[in-house]
């Protein structure tokens, strides 16, 4: 920072992140507090609504069975298709390469709140009920291109060289693959399967369109709850999300470059 | 390499995706554009007749509000977030890469959290009984009714969208030199001017891609408006929703929604396209 940038920037700055925080810092207090009318700051800490939560079964079905295996299967997949997509795309020239790279940047493009709601029309078309599988659906379409960015930025920064060098040395291609570059590509995986697990167990646009009444998302259910006012259990739940999703975000800061995923 | 000339396996490794996009994504908008043209009936949920109604409908009083609504409060929002993320991205972009890496985190953590889990700490924030009415009260002052309106929704969709703004414009002033600055100000200019003339100037295609960000998914947000705001001023996202879900008017749903793609849509491409200009601008020097 050059000695003679304004002195009222870091003070703003501050404002700033105060603001952009105070509505998480919030809800977590709220989460602690002894009353039951969304109270900040709170008057004692309880671990009431976090028994609550746990004693209530919508709210653990919508976050164990619901959210937590969608999202785990949608950064398994989101995995697997984003990293072959990348591959092709970085390893290979061919065609109208551009086009499919912008076409797979695309869901990025498109509102969720659409693409949710288009999506439910489709399914209601071909007569799919709502399940957890509708959701997970959706969800690859908005997870996959975080994964693709992420492994893209990785191979970018890998020498393709190091991958002939293996073939010449007399693995098949498929070996120097996944001997040799996939090991090297570790971080940037991880990474891109940690965002694809964050966008879908936050996602709530899609997923207000795609939940059935047997697979309602966490986020969803929040939701209603908020609707329909109903005590700080909610914050307790939050605040179980805000603290899973700022262990991954860290630990994807620590392994990889954080803006190259974003 | 060689051999994918002759052997296409970039199709192989495309080709998934590609496919799944093509399903869930192509196809469900043309399932949408087919439903717009055909008319609505409260009984049948499918009717053979074509009709452009839904198209002209949108010129109706009830909609022109409706968009007009949305569109300024769009505005409102991405001025807002210039200004509270304009000089943020400045620090972030010259801040020591300790300090960059806590603010990066402090940025990104909360544009992760669901939005709703955010809208519901800003409930609690404005509510009648909230923390700003309690300043109020504890001020002497009457409490104020802060939620349920339109200055509630901008408060949500700024503190939601801000992060959209910052990442591109930091991203542009990082690529401008120091040295720069520097050379500017052993010019004589001070700091102000510098800044006015150097980095303003330089850092445009990052400015207007945030904004465009910013604009398009603040003009197509949901969240925000249906629990913020007043339910008889709402956003055209709310409009969809209802359409969709709860009065089953999915020929209006369709074409509310294709309008409101096509506006976003462009968007979004002309901020890509600000940050691929910057991108190739930048690589000569």
């Amino acid at each position: 920072m050059s000695a003679q940038s304004p002195r009222l920037l870091l003070p703003f700055v501050v404002t700033v992140y105060l603001g952009l925080l105070a509505p998480l810092v919030v809800v977590i207090a709220v989460s602690f507090g002894p009353s039951s009318a969304f109270e900040f700051p709170p008057r004692g800490v309880t671990l009431h609504w976090f028994e609550a939560f746990f004693a209530s079964p919508a709210f653990v079905t919508a976050f164990f069975r619901v959210s937590l295996v969608v999202g785990l299967l949608a950064a398994a997949l989101a995995t697997v298709l984003g990293t072959s997509a990348a591959l092709g795309l970085v390893r290979f020239r061919f065609f109208g390469r551009e086009a499919v790279e912008t076409f797979f940047l695309a869901p990025l493009l498109v509102p969720e709140i659409l693409l949710g709601a288009a999506l439910y029309l489709f399914y209601a078309r071909l007569a799919i009920q709502a399940s957890i599988w509708t959701l997970l659906c959706g969800h690859l379409v908005i997870c996959t291109p975080y994964v693709i960015r992420s492994v893209t930025a990785g191979l970018v920064g890998l020498d393709p060289r190091l991958e002939e060098a293996a073939m010449s040395l007399g693995a098949t291609r498929v070996q120097a693959f996944f001997k040799v570059t996939l090991p090297l590509l570790r971080s940037s995986l991880v990474s891109g399967a940690i965002f694809a697990f964050i966008i879908s167990f936050s996602d709530i646009n899609l997923a207000l369109f795609l939940s059935g009444p047997q697979s309602t998302s966490l986020p969803v259910h929040i939701f209603s709850e908020i609707q329909w006012q109903g005590d700080p259990t909610i914050a307790a739940a939050s605040s179980m999300q805000i603290v899973i999703i700022g262990l991954l975000i860290l630990v994807v800061q620590r392994i990889f470059r954080l803006r190259l995923v974003v | 390499m060689d051999l994918g000339r002759t052997r296409p396996i970039w199709a192989f490794l495309t080709g998934p995706y590609a496919l799944f996009l093509l399903v869930l994504l192509l196809v469900p908008f043309a399932n949408i554009a087919m439903y717009s043209v055909h008319p609505y009936s409260p009984t049948k949920v499918f009717l053979p007749d074509l009709t452009f109604d839904n198209y002209l409908k949108i010129f109706d009083l009830y909609y022109v509000r409706l968009f007009g609504r949305t569109l300024r409060l769009g505005l409102i929002t991405t001025a807002v977030c210039v200004v509270l993320g304009y000089p943020l991205s400045y620090w972030l972009a010259r801040a020591r890469p300790r300090w960059q890496a806590v603010g990066l985190f402090l940025l990104i953590m909360p544009l992760m959290v669901s939005a709703v889990i955010r809208i519901f700490g800003w409930i609690v924030i404005l509510g009648r009984k909230g923390l700003v009415n309690q300043a109020l009260v504890a001020l002497g002052l009457e409490p104020v009714k802060l939620l349920y309106s339109e200055t509630a929704v901008v408060i949500g969709l700024v503190n939601i969208f801000v992060p959209f703004m910052v990442l591109p414009i930091m991203a542009s002033i990082e690529r401008i030199s120091p040295s720069l600055e520097e050379a500017a100000q052993n010019l004589g200019a001070d700091w102000y001017r510098m800044f006015r003339r150097v980095i303003l100037p330089l850092s445009l295609p990052g400015l207007i891609s945030g904004c465009l960000l910013v604009y398009s998914l603040s003009i197509s947000a949901f969240v925000t408006p249906a629990l913020m705001g007043n339910p008889r001023e709402r956003m055209a996202g709310q409009q969809i929703y209802d359409e969709v879900l709860v009065s089953f008017n999915w020929p209006g749903a369709s074409s509310l929604s294709l309008a409101l793609v096509l506006v976003t849509a462009a968007l979004m491409f002309g901020a890509l396209f600000a940050t691929r200009y910057a991108g190739r601008r930048e690589k000569p020097s």
